[in-house]
């Protein structure tokens, strides 16, 4: 009876002090905060030794999901694959590095984006039902809350927290994403919101304009450039919601950026003094002519025997 | 008594902390992954008296908390864990077919797993914080129970052979 009460008073003391918690965190205590920050700085080395030794076989689980989808693109590796065989692996995982820095820079470039690049170091757990990323640099590399972050292809996400030395980014494929959005070439806008996954929901903001797929998602901008700068490259339309009923027209979008991939990326301190419009639409895959020979026969006037 | 098995119980709590954040959440498991210290705290609630299963769920709900990707707010998880983990050892402790049974522990942790995730999404939900369509919620609650399967049965005997050590039971598998 006794061991009975006091595990009951125990019970009600630990449900308080969550209750007392959540209460805090919700009103915005920075007591919590510094509780996270706190545990964020002394996770961030561990996070940089796990990513520097499962750097190798990380990705390994997400490209055998995707093995059946991307079966051309796989063999395309293979034959890219066999040539590198020869590098050491270290010098494989650097070159993937530099090559989504050197996309960065260009897309940064062209828009005259002022960027800082960043290592992911850790991906978020999804025990949370959150797409985040880790990165290498924070509040001592001049990065603040609500920065857009690039990869190589477009938008990768925005900076949700800053730390020291690191950064939590929100991915763009996060649930609780959402970003302005206009298609390339039109003043159309919309609001691009995650989906958990590579894909987005498209809500167009004016029941009177149209979206068709293949059209192409600019990021259209915040005030001061934040969150978001104007013209960052979102995705393309994969599909459009004709319902009858509906308000305003809604659309799939595929991002560019994949996200279960993403080993650079770059944080904008500043953007462009004006809007860099159109400049950052990706180029349309080449298709690569296929040489045809026609045979033209003439029928003989006589039989041949 | 239980100042000494806590105090060596924090380090342990704390190393399995580390792995998860450090090395288990970089690896993209399909279907969600694992959360290797839920499946460790829900483990040692089934062994543990009530008392002492509500402290083990305080303690690895507030570490999960602490993780940066913790995507509700502080105290949450803390308060669900406390919750189930006091809530498993009511059902479970005393109960040899469940203690005594490695089957019966790792049922006992699945299920649990699942329904504390279930409870995150809809206190989460009631608290405003976005989790993405219903299908990908069900996709991915469903992932993490497949591997809860396949993962609690290859740390049970490592779990269940830190609580005997700890807390002298004989409850080692």
């Amino acid at each position: 009876m006794r061991n009975g009460g006091r595990a009951r008073l125990l019970l009600v003391t630990l449900i308080v002090t969550s209750l007392f918690l959540i209460t805090l965190d919700l009103r915005g205590v920075k007591v919590i905060d510094g509780f996270k920050q706190g545990s964020q700085t002394i996770m961030s080395p561990f996070q940089r030794a796990g990513s520097a030794v499962l750097s190798p076989v990380k990705s390994f689980f997400s490209d055998v999901t995707h093995l059946g989808r991307t079966r051309n693109q796989i063999e395309k590796l293979q034959a890219e694959n066999a040539n590198l065989k020869s590098k050491l692996i270290n010098r494989k995982n650097a070159d993937a590095q530099l090559k989504q820095l050197k996309g960065i820079l260009d897309l940064a470039g062209t828009a005259g984006y002022k960027i800082v690049s960043a290592r992911v170091i850790s991906h978020g757990s999804s025990q949370s039902f959150s797409q985040t990323v880790t990165i290498d640099i924070g509040s001592n590399a001049g990065i603040k809350k609500n920065m857009t972050v690039l990869s190589q292809y477009g938008i990768a996400g925005v900076v949700k927290d800053v730390y020291p030395t690191t950064a939590l980014i929100q991915l763009a494929s996060d649930p609780g994403f959402r970003i302005g959005a206009r298609i390339a070439g039109t003043q159309q806008i919309g609001i691009l919101t995650g989906r958990g996954t590579r894909s987005a929901g498209l809500q167009l903001l004016d029941n009177s304009t149209t979206v068709k797929e293949g059209d192409i998602l600019l990021s259209r901008g915040s005030i001061a450039n934040r969150p978001f700068v104007p013209g960052v490259p979102l995705g393309y339309v994969t599909s459009v919601d004709n319902s009858a009923g509906a308000v305003a027209q809604t659309a799939t979008i595929h991002y560019y950026t994949n996200f279960s991939t993403l080993g650079v990326v770059a944080v904008v301190v500043s953007g462009s003094s004006s809007n860099p419009g159109d400049a950052l639409v990706p180029a349309k895959p080449r298709v690569t002519p296929i040489p045809t020979v026609t045979v033209f026969v003439t029928p003989s006037p006589s039989p041949t025997k | 008594m239980l100042t000494r098995q806590f105090s060596i119980a924090v380090p342990i709590f704390l190393t399995i902390y580390v792995i998860q954040e450090a090395f288990v959440s970089q690896i993209r498991l399909p279907g969600g992954g694992f959360s290797i210290l839920l499946i460790f705290a829900l483990t040692w609630a089934v062994l543990s008296e009530t008392e002492v299963a509500a402290v083990i769920g305080f303690a690895a709900g507030f570490l999960m908390d602490l993780s940066q990707t913790a995507a509700g707010p502080f105290g949450q998880w803390t308060l669900i864990m406390l919750l189930a983990g006091y809530a498993i050892s009511y059902i479970g402790y005393g109960d040899d077919n469940v203690q005594s049974n490695a089957i019966g522990i790792v049922f006992f942790v699945v299920i649990a797993n699942l329904l504390v995730e279930i409870a995150y999404v809809a206190s989460g939900a009631l608290l405003g914080v976005p989790f993405g369509s219903f299908l990908q919620i069900v996709i991915t609650l469903f992932g993490m129970s497949i591997w809860a399967i396949l993962i609690s049965p290859i740390l049970l005997p490592i779990f269940t052979r830190l609580h005997a050590v700890i807390f002298d039971s004989r409850s080692a598998l």
